[in-house]
């Protein structure tokens, strides 16, 4: 049986605590065998004569990419049935190339009635430093 | 293009959805997930899990998707000028492989907004309820779709 991961509890996530991974650089590969995965099939993530004809560069990554990665960074940190409320906010493209900075940070613990409840804004960015997306989680943490 | 109004008034059908494990490791190893409950049913089971869970954007899938029960493309948006502007996720019972969701989507709200540049940018927020066999609700999936004023060349 594979390793169980470790997740972070109530006494680890205090507030300022900060994770963060980095993927990438994205190549078209990873996009295809996302939207594979989930079957968005928009031809603007895996074709490229279309994306340029509709007027981009070339084939961007599907958001979800992105936001799954962010998805991956707080629930492998507080693990994935603590989360309660989990919100993407896409601000920009990633290409082919990109290098995407996960980062994810508590800012705030809380009571809810007499469940503990912690809140944790998360983003992801590009080697040039641009938002790609702001994130915002609300999670119970285990004890 | 303005939306028309006749939209909201349209009830859309309601899709099955099988959270099927080759789909669950499927799309974690797409995403670099680590955690063994996403791969392993031992892990997962010694997690308490019945099976394999799935990852948090899981639901976001496109697969169940088709004219009948999906408000995006009755929207009269220009595909060149869309953009997926927001997604949001409600939790309310770990979701894992085996399970038939129903779900069904609504569109809850519709605005509009001048573009930076000119022009009407159209904002329209579709909501999925997620529910299991049993009728219990299983995730609530909020998605905001964005017809932008002009399209990526004509706002160079």
């Amino acid at each position: 049986m594979a390793k169980s991961l470790t997740y972070a509890n109530w006494d680890t996530l205090t507030e300022g605590t900060e994770r963060e991974f980095t993927m990438g650089p994205l190549t078209r590969t990873d996009f295809v065998r996302f939207v594979g995965a989930n079957g968005d099939f928009n031809p603007n993530h895996h074709d490229e004569i279309y994306a340029i004809r509709s007027g981009f560069d070339k084939i961007f990554a599907p958001g979800m990419l992105q936001g799954g990665y962010l998805g991956r960074l707080v629930s492998e940190w507080v693990g994935p049935s603590a989360l309660r409320t989990f919100r993407l906010r896409f601000s920009s493209q990633a290409w082919p190339g990109d290098i995407v900075i996960c980062r994810a940070r508590v800012v705030r613990r809380f009571q809810d009635g007499d469940k503990r409840r912690v809140e944790i804004e998360a983003e992801a960015i590009n080697q040039n430093g641009d938002a790609l997306i702001k994130a915002h989680a609300v999670a119970s943490p285990q004890p | 293009m303005p939306l028309d109004p006749a939209v909201l008034e349209n009830e859309f059908t309601e899709f099955e959805f099988a959270v099927e494990r080759g789909k669950i490791r499927e799309f974690a190893i797409a995403l670099g997930l680590k955690d063994p409950v996403h791969f392993d049913i031992g892990a997962a089971r010694a997690a308490g899990y019945a099976d394999l869970l799935a990852p948090p954007t899981f639901t976001r899938q496109f697969w169940h998707e088709n004219d009948e029960n999906d408000p995006m493309p009755h929207l009269g948006y220009d595909p060149k000028r869309r953009l997926h502007g927001e997604q949001e996720f409600e939790y309310h019972k770990p979701l894992v492989a085996g399970t038939l969701l129903r779900g069904n989507n609504v569109i809850i709200s519709t605005r509009e907004k001048e573009g930076r540049r000119g022009g009407k940018m159209t904002f329209v927020i579709i909501e999925t309820r997620f529910l299991d066999e049993s009728g219990e609700l299983v995730q609530v999936a909020r998605r905001t779709l964005i017809e932008t004023a002009a399209t990526p060349k004509e706002a160079e």
